[in-house]
């Protein structure tokens, strides 16, 4: 996987190399924001720029597919921003290895703390720390490693190099993605109904997601309050059933910790 | 939504987006992070996601509509088939699409 981390450049292209795999994943996600976004109304040159900025596939389908709703700003903004709430956790999570970085670093890292490249660089970081006792790998690829001990020691800490490189690398295929989306979803018939490939996809990511009672318990009460909610303006019913769900998922904990 | 209110919503949730992710790198770096926001957090993407797919599915125009001879609902049941047995996002989002046109023959 990663190299022995002898150059900030070899540390950069490492991360680069361990990201691309996750790219076939990505990418379908992208293409479907960008037809979607072109389905909901979103001109061409706003939903690439929102893949710059918003940087999240998730949200960015959530938006569109409220969107296509007509649901108003408030709504929107609100579901989005909490769906994206799950970044504080990325952030929390990779605070310790980040934390002695410059705050030029540290701001631009921030940036590309997505789902994906977060999945990468905390491996990274992670298997370095399990690897830091000498000897303890025999394989062909430390050998530079262990042969160079007190240039190793000496080193400075390069992998925040690796997580720029992994996380550049989603971000060029995310906005690479965003754009064959736009390009292609201008030609497709409208009768294909490719805008149904947002719930689907929603549908596929709740599937993997609910593994836990509490989780599906925050989905359910979540589904059924979006029906019971529907007649509420611009979809804030949305907003609603989610802090239900949310609430229903709470519950759900708390009382499963009681019955133990 | 006009294109300048647009605007702003895409900016406004980026913004919001990149305080999550520097807030515990750099904002807020020497403290941990609450436990009832991790346990918040856990439940945010099921319940969203299913809010979501409720109502793309059963809500248009502010109402429920629970139509059983239209093509969505009906894919998105054997979506929800496939992503049970195959747990494979394009293996999901692929039978749906081909059951939604398979569907719309019928309907």
């Amino acid at each position: 996987m990663a190299g022995s981390g002898t150059s900030a450049g070899a540390e950069f292209l490492a991360g680069c190399r361990d990201e691309a795999p996750l790219l076939l994943g990505v990418a379908p996600f992208g293409m479907i924001y960008g037809i979607a976004a072109l389905s909901a109304g979103v001109p061409a040159w706003l939903a690439q720029l929102a893949s710059a900025v918003v940087f999240a596939g998730a949200a960015q389908l959530v938006i569109v597919q409220m969107l296509a709703a007509g649901a108003g700003f408030l709504p929107i903004a609100l579901t989005s921003g909490l769906l994206n709430l799950r970044h504080v956790l990325y952030s929390a999570s990779m605070a310790e290895y980040v934390r002695h970085l410059p705050r030029r670093w540290r701001l631009l890292l921030a940036y590309v703390l997505t789902d994906e490249a977060y999945a990468v660089a905390v491996l990274r970081y992670q298997r370095r720390e399990a690897a830091t006792p000498p000897h303890g790998e025999s394989g062909a690829s430390r050998n530079t490693a262990s042969t160079q001990p007190v240039d190793n020691a000496a080193h400075a800490d390069l992998r925040h190099w690796y997580f720029l490189g992994a996380g550049f690398t989603l971000w060029a295929g995310w906005q690479l993605s965003t754009a064959a989306g736009l390009l292609f979803g201008a030609t497709i018939p409208a009768a294909w109904e490719l805008d149904f490939a947002v719930p689907l996809t929603f549908i596929a990511l709740l599937t993997l997601l609910l593994r836990e009672r509490a989780g599906q318990a925050a989905a359910l009460v979540a589904a059924l309050g979006a029906l019971a909610f529907a007649a509420l303006p611009y979809k804030l019913g949305l907003v609603a059933a989610i802090l239900l769900g949310l609430a229903a998922g709470a519950w759900t904990v708390h009382r499963l910790e009681r019955a133990r | 939504m006009s294109t300048p209110a647009l605007i702003l919503l895409l900016v406004l949730v980026g913004a919001l987006t990149y305080l999550y992710r520097y807030a515990m790198i750099g904002l807020f770096a020497s403290r941990n992070l609450p436990a009832w926001l991790h346990a918040l957090c856990r439940h945010i993407a099921p319940a969203s996601f299913a809010a979501l797919t409720a109502s793309a599915l059963f809500v248009a125009g502010g109402e429920v509509h629970f139509a059983v001879d239209s093509a969505r609902p009906w894919a998105a049941l054997v979506a929800v088939l496939v992503a049970w047995r195959t747990r494979n996002v394009l293996a999901t989002i692929g039978a749906g699409m081909a059951a939604l046109h398979l569907f719309k023959l019928v309907f």
